[in-house]
């Protein structure tokens, strides 16, 4: 059969790597004792001598300490001396030292993978303490394998990829509005983009935040104005992220804009257009409570502080255009694109809250009288639809007894087995709001467990009991109306008491839970990210490394990577601006030297290789039918080179016959043993 | 027209019926495709004698027109005839054909779109070779007398040049150790669904028995085919009754329940495996015959299972036989075209079925029946 | 050589992040075990081929173990899935071709699993002494 095979990366070398490369191999073998460690097991002198006997060894040495500094003086000495060009070291875990020989190699102009570490301690002299023969033996047969793998060994250069110093933050919630600011204020020029004409995120909807209860849109309002006033950040509000492609450090990103039918330049938000339009609808804004304009300002904090056209709604009646003092309106308006360029990404696309109408879950949907959080921090808002009166829909009377059910939509294996960490605190914060403004009303919240983890949690649930809010451990196992009243009948078993109660309320608040919405899954499939288990985004390590993704330059921040409260999703904001600063301010980013690569002589185009590769680094050249390895998307794991039928597909530094090597060099004819 | 729908068809020039191995309708269909540019190319047996053949690759409307008819010692598969050539094409195909072909298609040599695929149903081939020795020791004939071969009542008939017939049972030929493949016996792809068209003669009765084809129409580009030789006016065809659609049904469960039968004779459990194993392929010259003929391969000369297998370190077993073995563990369609160009008569398919039979079983997985992607190369299984 | 005195020789393809780390944690809690496994270290165990394991086979390994991260933890995300499938392939041919089970073995451990890691290597020596050698095992190898 042919051996015809390909050789892949012959490496652009340095003149002193050409040494590496030449065709004779010059192995230098250094036995290290590790003191006692390895010495008191190893007959490490007879290690040194078997190995020299092998082929291609023109030195070998035994060093007390081949870490130390003199140590690794013997090391660069012979190569000196005996012109070595491959250098295997026997001591500890490269996991810990392969870095430090590797650039004691290097120093020698040595190409640094032209070290091979044999690990004859961890696995050798420390787990065969009471067998020194058969340890001496062992460590033989790695230091063998080590030898034959290193003569294989290719010169591999980390490349370097340069990144442009611009971010596009993706969502401009309070999680997007923070990395922007960090960046912006690092210098760097940011591109924010929100899907609605306003940024502000869920954060604008609500009244006052827990767990201090304060004015929600007077602490997010000035952020939002700093966003805007900002020179380094680019709102592009009203827009949304059409394709991404290349890589860290090079990312050119369509961004769509929606046509607002108004220039924006001219707009003033004064509102005098929605005065005069006509036409009325329902405002998701506010939940659906209260209407707004064909034509309007979504909020008086928006920012940028524009109106929208809504082409659909609109009756083309032309009222607005004769009330815009500025002239701005403009029907004929396209929807235009943008094409940028950025170094690194922040997808900060937050999330929307379960909807229990589907599935009428405690009656939602058939009865009047049973609402959702959202639309109850939208009542309770002094700039909402009622001007701050929680009244129930049914009659608009304010009611007097209100129930909550936690956990909708959450902690329930039909709907999401997670828990949505914010639904109790919110809970505890509406109920207390409520309390505050109208002492005369009555509170039960219906929950499975309260969990109030951090700073002020506890006392703010302290405070509400306090307040005379009645928690009732127990999930209603019935809600029904009452025909006559339009009151909400619960029957509830308050598991602590071991009764079943019988409630009437007159108004019932669902406390919906936190899921992935639409935003996510396009992000997902824009940057090719995972999802986790809940839906969420996944980042790349979920303790040490929480805001990453397995995507080189691409960030997570806020409850687009699953549910949070604000602090923790401003804190994730920040930590992203931090993490991107890292490649955005040395305007490069290194990337992995051992990397699979295609020979496209083998290469069949088969394809098999693609779908494996969890960082889409692999791509068909259809014009060619071969496959391509893009260096910088490669983290080098190997998982397509196992995959590929015709071995065109080899990784560096783990190639085939680099493996086989040592598979090989396991074995020894009984003759030549010693 | 639409897919699932069933004729009965024959062409509408007399000759080609009459040649025609039930209707000459398949032949049509080719030529109407041909004449129409529904393709570019079409690929049909061209005859070395009255029973073998080679297939090629024409355009030519003529030399479709005389391909009519069925050659059951022809068992080449055309998969890798149309790979890489990036074609426009149309082809019978006999179940195992069919297989190859998608799974070609799957490994991006063969473009599907662009491959109409006219499904024969089999009941079996013949090995040439085998076929010249049981004509003199069976049938007592020279092979260069012969004139024409038919299957019919379970028997094969054998036309010589003085115009006699001879006439033995197929089973009878099977016990004497000649008539099909060993892998016919077993395959259970009587009738190909798999391929845009189905077409056979099991279905047509009465009057028509023997002048007309039973097609059925498999998928949207069947439809197209079919009607493009009906508007061109090549084939003519009517409703089948149902009598002919229970009657072709019957005789597909019949002859799947005789390969299940023949499957569990051949693959009977054995102990000390590595020994049989090692004795089969103790024969084999690395010749590389069997991965270059097999039908659902896409590798070129290079590939993992020549470049790392050294015959020196090859102690006691084949590496290269041991990386096909995984290989095709869930892609061999069981074809017999190892079997059938090994120079050393290693009898490999029966060797790789050992190993594809529980891989394919247990992953429920049929190469070449769809579109499926071959478990080996998921990213996940759901278990 | 006496029953009692053979070592078997046990190839053993380690991930660079989780089960090569295991080995290490098992030296440096000190868990003894038999020296019959040689350790070859990979990036990930989605890049252990099939072909190594034959190779080992061929080249006289008693026993060949294929190990990594637990599902869920792999560095490069879902190595160990494609992983799995692979195993599930080698592992339907080495039962077909003959070879005893207890030949080939996978196991997911993670880098602070020394005690699981050692006490593999004592289990798969122990089943494999009792097998004897591969009968793969070319004649004359050590
Ligand atoms: C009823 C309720 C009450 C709450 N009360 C409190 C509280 O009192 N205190 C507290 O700490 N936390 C509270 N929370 C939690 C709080 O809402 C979140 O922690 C916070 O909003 C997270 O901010 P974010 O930026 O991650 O997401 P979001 O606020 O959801 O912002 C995401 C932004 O991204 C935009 N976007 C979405 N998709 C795209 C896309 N494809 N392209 C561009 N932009 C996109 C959205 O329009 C939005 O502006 C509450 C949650 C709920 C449900
Ligand atoms: C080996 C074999 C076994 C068969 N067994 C059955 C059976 O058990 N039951 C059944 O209903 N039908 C069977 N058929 C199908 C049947 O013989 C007819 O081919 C079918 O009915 C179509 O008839 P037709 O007159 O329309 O085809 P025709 O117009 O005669 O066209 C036949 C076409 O098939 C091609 N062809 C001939 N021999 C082969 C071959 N060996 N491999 C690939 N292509 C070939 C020719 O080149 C021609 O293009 C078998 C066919 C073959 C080749
Ligand atoms: S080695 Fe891993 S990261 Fe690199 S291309 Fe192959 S699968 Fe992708
Ligand atoms: S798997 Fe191998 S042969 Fe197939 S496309 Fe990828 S590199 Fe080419
Ligand atoms: S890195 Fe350990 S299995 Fe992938």
């Amino acid at each position: 059969m042919s051996d015809t095979k390909g050789t892949d990366v012959p490496v652009e070398s340095k003149d002193n790597q050409d040494k590496g490369n030449q065709d004779e191999k010059r192995v230098g073998v250094f036995v290290c004792e590790c003191g006692v460690n390895i010495g008191g097991v190893v007959d490490t002198h007879a290690v040194a001598d078997y190995i020299a006997t092998l082929p291609g060894v023109k030195a070998t040495s035994v060093n007390k300490f081949t870490c130390s500094d003199s140590g690794q003086a013997d090391i660069q000495q012979k190569i000196k001396e005996h012109n070595l060009n491959r250098v295997v070291v026997a001591a500890c875990s490269p996991k810990t030292h392969e870095p430090t020989f590797r650039a004691c190699i290097e120093q020698m102009g040595l190409n640094q993978y032209f070290l091979e570490f044999v690990n004859i301690r961890d696995h050798c002299s420390w787990i065969h303490m009471w067998e020194k023969d058969k340890a001496t033996e062992k460590s033989k047969d790695l230091v063998r394998m080590g030898v034959e793998r290193s003569k294989l060994l290719e010169p591999l250069e980390a490349s370097e990829v340069p990144v442009t110093d611009t971010a596009l933050v993706v969502g401009g919630g309070v999680a997007g509005m923070q990395a922007s600011l960090d960046l912006a204020d690092m210098g760097f020029k940011v591109y924010l983009v929100e899907k609605e004409p306003s940024i502000g995120g869920r954060m604008a909807r609500f009244d006052k935040v827990f767990p201090t209860n304060d004015c929600s849109i007077c602490i997010l309002g000035p952020k939002m104005v700093e966003v805007v006033r900002n020179k380094n950040i680019m709102i592009m509000s009203y827009s949304e992220v059409k394709e991404v492609d290349g890589y860290v450090g090079n990312f050119n990103v369509k961004i769509e804009h929606k046509p607002r039918y108004l220039d924006t330049s001219k707009c003033t938000g004064c509102a005098k257009c929605s005065e005069v339009c006509p036409v009325e609808v329902p405002y998701d804004f506010n939940e659906g409570f209260g209407t707004r304009k064909a034509i309007y300002v979504p909020f008086p904090q928006a920012v940028p502080l524009r109106a929208v056209l809504d082409k659909e709604n609109c009756i083309n009646c032309k009222a607005c255009a004769r009330a815009c003092e500025s002239k701005a309106i403009d029907y004929d308006m396209q929807t235009t694109y943008t094409d940028l360029n950025a170094g690194i990404i922040i997808g900060a696309v937050g999330f929307k809250t379960y909807d229990p109408e589907p599935g009428h879950d405690f009656g939602y949907g058939l009865y009047d009288n049973v609402i959702t959080a959202m639309e109850f921090e939208r009542l309770l808002n002094a700039a909402g639809p009622t001007g701050g009166h929680v009244i129930r829909p049914s009659d608009c009377r304010e009611p007097i007894r209100v129930g909550f059910v936690n956990c909708v939509g959450s902690r329930d294996k039909n709907t999401n087995i997670y828990c949505s960490g914010v639904c109790c605190m919110y809970t505890i914060k509406n109920a207390q709001l409520l309390k505050e403004k109208r002492p005369e009303t009555d509170h039960t919240i219906m929950y499975i467990d309260i969990r109030t983890p951090f700073r002020s949690y506890e006392e703010s649930y302290n405070r509400a009991r306090n307040l005379g809010v009645k928690f009732l451990r127990g999930r209603p196992v019935e809600v029904k109306e009452n025909p006559e009243n339009k009151n909400i009948m619960v029957r509830v078993e308050d598991t602590l008491a071991n009764e079943i109660r019988n409630l009437e309320f007159d108004l019932l608040v669902l406390s919906t839970g936190v899921v992935p919405h639409d935003g996510i899954h396009k992000l997902q499939q824009l940057l090719k990210l995972s999802k986790a288990a809940d839906g969420f985004l996944m980042e790349a390590h979920p303790k040490l490394r929480p805001v990453d993704t397995t995507i080189d330059g691409v960030y997570l921040a806020g409850v687009a990577s699953g549910p949070k409260d604000i602090p923790y999703a401003v804190s994730q904001g920040s930590a992203c601006a931090g993490r991107a600063t890292i490649l955005l301010k040395n305007r490069k980013a290194i990337t992995e030297g051992i990397t699979a690569v295609v020979d496209p002589d083998v290469c069949a185009g088969c394809g098999v290789c693609v779908p494996m590769c969890p960082f889409q680094a692999i791509k068909m050249d259809e014009e060619a039918g071969k496959a391509n390895v893009v260096k910088a998307l490669c983290k080098g794991c190997g998982t397509c080179v196992t995959a590929c039928p015709t071995g065109a597909l080899e990784q560096s530094h783990f190639k085939n016959d680099q493996v086989l090597a040592q598979v090989k060099n396991v074995f020894r004819f009984q003759e030549a043993a010693v | 027209m639409q897919k699932g729908e069933m004729f009965l068809g024959w062409s509408t020039k007399e000759d080609i019926r009459k040649r025609g191995g039930s209707g000459g309708l398949v032949t049509s269909v080719l030529a109407a495709a041909l004449d129409k540019k529904l393709v570019d190319s079409v690929v049909v047996l061209k005859k070395i004698n009255d029973f073998e053949a080679v297939p090629v690759i024409t355009s030519d409307v003529n030399e479709v027109l005389n391909s009519a008819g069925s050659l059951h010692s022809v068992p080449s598969n055309f998969a890798k005839l149309i790979a890489n050539k990036n074609l426009k094409v149309a082809l019978p195909a006999k179940g195992c054909d069919v297989r190859g072909i998608i799974e070609q298609g799957k490994r991006n040599t063969i473009k599907l779109d662009n491959t109409f695929i006219i499904g024969l149903n089999c009941g079996g081939s013949m090995h040439p070779t085998v076929t010249r020795e049981m004509l003199e020791v069976m049938y007592k004939i020279r092979p260069e007398d012969v004139h024409g071969e038919e299957i019919e009542k379970g028997k094969l008939i054998f036309e010589t040049k003085d115009g006699k017939e001879h006439a033995i049972t197929i089973d009878e030929l099977e016990e004497k150790g000649y008539g099909r493949r060993e892998s016919c016996r077993y395959c259970t792809i009587k009738i190909p669904n798999n391929a845009d068209l189905a077409c056979g003669n099991w279905g047509v009765t009465g009057e028509l028995a023997g002048k007309a084809t039973f097609v059925e129409v498999n998928s949207e580009k069947g439809a197209e085919l079919l009607q493009n030789a009906v508007d061109a006016g090549y084939v003519q065809i009517q409703k089948p009754d149902e009598k002919g659609i229970a009657a072709r049904a019957r005789i597909k469960g019949a002859m799947e329940g005789l390969s299940r039968k023949w499957k569990e004779k051949v693959f009977i459990p054995m102990d000390n495996r590595l020994e049989y194993f090692r004795k089969e392929l103790e024969n084999c010259i690395d010749c590389g015959a069997c991965k270059t003929v097999c039908p659902t391969c896409s590798c070129g000369d290079v590939s993992k299972c020549t470049e790392f297998h050294y015959r020196g370190d090859a102690y006691k077993m084949s590496m290269y036989h041991l990386v096909r073995f995984l290989h095709l563990a869930d892609s061999c369609i069981g074809c017999g075209q190892c079997t059938d160009v090994c120079p050393v008569d290693i009898p490999l398919t029966r060797l790789y079925r050992r190993f594809a039979n529980p891989v394919q079983e247990e992953l429920k997985y049929e190469p070449g029946m769809d579109l499926r992607r071959p478990p080996y190369f998921e990213v996940k299984l759901n278990d | 050589m006496s029953a009692e005195a053979w070592e078997p020789k046990i190839v053993a393809f380690c991930c660079n992040w989780c089960s090569y780390g295991g080995a290490d944690s098992a030296g440096m809690g000190r868990f003894q075990q038999p020296p019959s496994t040689r350790i070859i270290r990979v990036m990930c165990s989605g890049r252990i081929d099939p072909l190594h394991v034959f190779n080992a086979f061929l080249e006289g390994a008693d026993a060949v173990l294929v190990t990594g991260c637990h599902i869920g933890d792999c560095h490069y995300v879902n190595g160990n899935d494609k992983t799995k499938i692979k195993y599930k392939f080698l592992e339907s041919v080495v039962r077909e071709l003959g070879i005893e089970k207890e030949r080939l073995q996978l196991n997911w451990i993670s880098a602070s699993e020394g005690e699981k890691f050692a006490s593999f290597i004592r289990d798969v020596t122990e089943q494999i002494k009792k097998l004897g050698p591969s009968p793969l095992k070319p004649e004359g190898v050590s």
